[in-house]
């Protein structure tokens, strides 16, 4: 056995453990699995929603969850995964319920007052405008596309990981990331081509 | 991809992977754990409200749990499907007040049966009765007149609960010749204990004409083969 199976083996005895006192209500159980996961929760979450404030709402509300369902996790099965899980499940219904409400008080506004651009920090028009239409493309590839882009380019998740926390396959993850990148350029063609 | 739409997606990916990481910079880690956990529901997550997946796996854990109750009421079930199966079964059974119950067919072969045994238990009898008369007219000692008589008397009465038997399951050819035979046991009753010889002669005549030892002979071996 080489040292990194042993290693992975004894994590996922000891998030066992700690799953099992989360389920007898031991609070310093949970917060030590906190501890553990909080920030790769919070770069999925952020992926997704761009907004610090929905990533840290986010974060919290998948721990909830995580302590209300800790007794339905299987042992055997990954870990991280089944927490980026239900991160990326509760990050999407944000993610759904702010377009909502975005698009309908941005249609309850004058047209003067809507933003041409999402972000525009640098002062500099054509660098936002790229970056404007690229987080826009991204926005509006299919949502399986979407995640595996996001997952693969901004969470930094290798593809076996994106495969569990999306219950798919390997080869559908790398098959789903090929077509959003093929839909990006598509989308871009006409911006990249105004480039010099 | 083209190298300017390559450079532009890593660089666009990176901007994005930068802010990630000023965002996650900007948060109190140290902090966070804490407050979340004091918004956790007070007491063991387990008394929440389960899915209804887990109320149905929680229903059936004293059977996973004890396998011994598990057994014991598989074998309830399966005694009583089999308890149920037998009592339900459509075969003979006693019923109400002792009474057997059977298939029409069933009934219609066993009367035909026993009417047969009937039959042939009256002409072997009147077989009998017939070779005493002719033993007797031939001056042979034969059984005495008054025994003859009673014997004659009791196949008369035979007779009777015989014609029904016969008549309702159409055998008409024994029922023919148990009637001729019924005519001479008439006589033979009718005669007294001084039966002269020649009147015994007639009796046998009367049968010898009719060949009734023969037609009992082949009427017997029919009734007896079930043709």
């Amino acid at each position: 056995m080489s040292e990194r199976q042993a290693r992975s083996e004894s994590e996922a005895a000891e998030t066992a453990a700690l799953l099992d006192r989360i389920q007898r209500g031991d609070r310093e159980a949970f917060m030590t699995i906190i501890r553990r996961y909080q920030q790769k929760v919070f770069v999925m979450a952020y992926s997704i929603l761009r907004d610090r404030e929905d990533a840290l709402d986010a974060v919290q509300e998948t721990f909830l969850r995580l302590y209300q369902k800790a007794s339905l996790y299987r042992p055997g099965r990954p870990f991280q995964g089944w927490l980026l899980q239900i991160a990326k499940n509760v990050s999407i219904d944000s993610y759904r319920k702010r377009r909502r409400t975005k698009l309908g008080h941005e249609t309850s506004r004058p047209i003067e007052e809507i933003p041409v651009a999402v972000e525009d920090r640098a002062g500099d028009s054509a660098a936002s405008d790229l970056r404007s239409a690229f987080s826009r493309s991204v926005e509006t590839l299919a949502e399986r596309q979407r995640m595996v882009f996001v997952m693969r380019h901004y969470s930094e998740l290798p593809f076996n990981e994106i495969s569990e926390t999306m219950r798919i396959s390997i080869g559908t993850a790398k098959s789903l990331h090929f077509k959003a990148v093929q839909n990006l350029r598509k989308r871009l063609a006409p911006v990249l081509g105004m480039q010099p | 991809m083209k190298h300017d739409e390559l450079d532009f997606f890593l660089r666009e990916t990176e901007a994005v992977r930068a802010e990630i990481r000023a965002a996650v910079d900007s948060v109190d880690w140290e902090a966070l754990p804490a407050k979340i956990a004091a918004r956790a529901p007070a007491g063991s997550p387990e008394t929440g409200r389960a899915p209804w997946t887990a109320k149905i796996r929680d229903g059936l854990a004293p059977l996973r749990m004890r396998p011994v109750l598990a057994g014991l009421l598989g074998g309830l079930v399966i005694g009583a499907a089999a308890a149920s199966f037998v009592l339900r079964a459509p075969v003979r059974r006693p019923g109400a007040g002792g009474r057997y119950y059977a298939s029409g067919e069933f009934l219609d072969r066993a009367e035909l049966e026993m009417a047969r045994r009937s039959a042939v238990d009256y002409l072997e009898k009147s077989q009998h009765m017939l070779l005493d008369v002719f033993e007797s007219a031939g001056g042979d000692a034969g059984v005495p007149a008054s025994l003859r008589v009673e014997r004659a008397r009791d196949l008369l009465q035979k007779k009777k609960y015989l014609n029904a038997q016969l008549e309702r399951l159409q055998m008409a050819k024994a029922k023919a010749l148990c009637d001729q035979i019924e005519a001479l046991f008439l006589e033979l009753s009718q005669l007294d204990d001084g039966l002269a010889a020649d009147e015994l002669g007639k009796i046998r005549g009367y049968a010898e004409e009719r060949q009734l030892l023969l037609k009992i002979n082949l009427v017997k071996k029919e009734l007896q083969s079930g043709v």
